[in-house]
């Protein structure tokens, strides 16, 4: 290769006729012609340009299809994220949730706490407490009426909508009713918080708030509830405390319009039978009754 | 006038138009490449595919560059590389037509052999330049726009690509 400039312009085209002429002659053109003569012979397979577009363009369209298979990740954040989120609640939900228990009409049950502290529901009645947190924190809220026998140990708390009633180890009894809020002091002593105001109940001791009037009572007979004896015993009780009493323990519909519900009733109605139940009831304030089926209707008693 | 496509590049028509200059353009440069045709179809496919989805972002005076950059970098990527080996158009008798002797037939059919295996043996840079220029015709300048190399570049790829031939192949 003598003159490398000159093979190039020769290559490149860049020669003019005369030029190419005298470069013919040379050494290098003679090494070389065939070698770029037949290489320029060689092809390369020919492109249908239409077919080859049409191709892009199918190439393209199938790109955009796969787009949507790719994995998608940010869904499967938000995925674990939910579940997280589901699982999290749900320990709070299920594992912390409070356990309840709940009677109906007529009805009475008895409940073992965790630390064997017993619990007494009488009628259309609720409590429910913690039970993981109960070896922490003895509380347990309670709605309606309840006896307690509880197992001494740390403070014991019973919270009402009224008040609360705070106890280290004792048996008591709770009555949280409309307008009624009544405890009884059976053995130990008995902290109530009513107002604000804490009062301390010692045995056979109680304290009742009727209608917003708060009394303390001394001189209880008996070691339990005597409702807990299928008995109501009432100590100046209005008489519509003693007829949701009634309604309760026999799921009855008291009408009441006709008499006064104020007067006062001291005595007890059995749960056993409904007629001496009422019976019981009326006749010492000189009422009567009249029974349809799950409806009675108290009257003034007239005589004949 | 240039201003006007390269804010086309993106609408269709003048992406057919760019794309219809350069596609054998761009097949032949692959396939002086990867030697295959499918291949080097696949490959150009996919370079101007990346320049439709990129046109935004490419200049359109540099989007010959870009295709031709993409095409090299995609064949490094993915092409399994095998032997370039091409063939000739057709039963092209040599430059003097005179000569038809029946021993010059033979030499000749040895010395295309010859040169095609030589052309395979090639570096992958001094074959597609070679037969860019060759086959393409195309000028130094322009290969060298294309690879985005300088002319004196091309031109001593040229240089390597004769020398090798010469040497592996006897004069005809």
């Amino acid at each position: 290769m003598k003159d490398e400039k000159q093979i190039h312009r020769w290559l490149n085209g860049e020669m003019t006729a005369q030029e190419l002429e005298a470069f013919k002659a040379t050494q290098d053109y003679t090494d070389y012609s065939a070698i770029a003569e037949y290489a320029a012979d060689l092809e390369a397979p020919a492109v249908n340009k239409d077919d080859a577009l049409a191709d892009l363009k199918k190439r393209l369209a199938d790109r955009e299809k796969n787009k949507v298979i790719k994995p998608n990740f940010k869904g499967f954040y938000q995925a674990a994220a939910i579940l997280i989120v589901l699982v999290v609640s749900s320990y709070f939900i299920f594992f912390n949730q409070s356990t309840t228990v709940k009677t109906k009409i007529a009805e009475t049950t008895t409940t073992l706490l965790p630390d064997n502290s017993e619990v007494v529901l009488n009628a259309q009645s609720k409590i429910a407490y913690n039970e993981k947190k109960w070896k922490e924190q003895r509380e347990l809220t309670l709605e309606g009426e309840a006896f307690f026998k509880v197992t001494k140990g740390s403070d014991f708390e019973v919270r009402t909508s009224a008040g609360e009633i705070n106890v280290l180890g004792t048996q008591f009894n709770v009555k949280n009713r409309l307008n009624y809020f009544e405890v009884e002091c059976f053995e130990g002593r008995v902290a109530v918080t009513y107002n604000n105001e804490e009062i301390i109940l010692t045995r056979g001791n109680k304290y009742r708030v009727v209608n917003g009037r708060a009394e303390k009572i001394e001189g209880l007979l008996g070691t339990q509830p005597s409702w807990m004896m299928h008995e109501s015993s009432f100590v100046a009780v209005p008489l519509e405390q003693v007829i949701a009493e009634i309604e309760r323990q026999y799921d009855l519909t008291i009408n009441a319009s006709k008499v006064d519900t104020s007067a006062l009733f001291t005595g007890s109605f059995t749960h056993d039978d409904k007629n001496i139940a009422l019976q019981s009831v009326t006749i010492p304030l000189g009422l009567s009754y009249k029974i349809d089926g799950d409806k009675v209707e108290l009257y003034n008693y007239e005589g004949e | 006038m240039k201003k006007d496509l390269q804010q086309n590049l993106c609408d269709e028509a003048s992406f057919n138009g760019f794309y219809t200059s350069y596609i054998t353009n761009a097949k032949n440069f692959a396939y002086y490449k990867c030697g295959d045709s499918d291949n080097a179809l696949d490959l150009a496919q996919e370079a101007f595919i990346k320049i439709w989805e990129n046109c935004g972002k490419i200049d359109f005076t540099k989007a010959k560059t870009y295709l031709f950059t993409t095409i090299n970098n995609l064949f490094l990527n993915k092409v399994k590389h095998q032997k370039v080996v091409l063939n000739y158009k057709n039963e092209y008798q040599g430059p003097d037509k005179t000569n038809l002797s029946p021993e010059f037939v033979l030499e000749e059919k040895e010395f295309k052999t010859k040169l095609q295996n030589a052309i395979a043996d090639l570096t992958d840079g001094q074959r597609e330049v070679f037969l860019l220029n060759r086959i393409d015709g195309k000028k130094y300048r322009e290969i060298a726009e294309m690879l985005d190399i300088s002319v004196k570049a091309v031109e001593k790829r040229m240089s390597g690509a004769l020398k090798i031939l010469k040497e592996k192949i006897p004069t005809l």
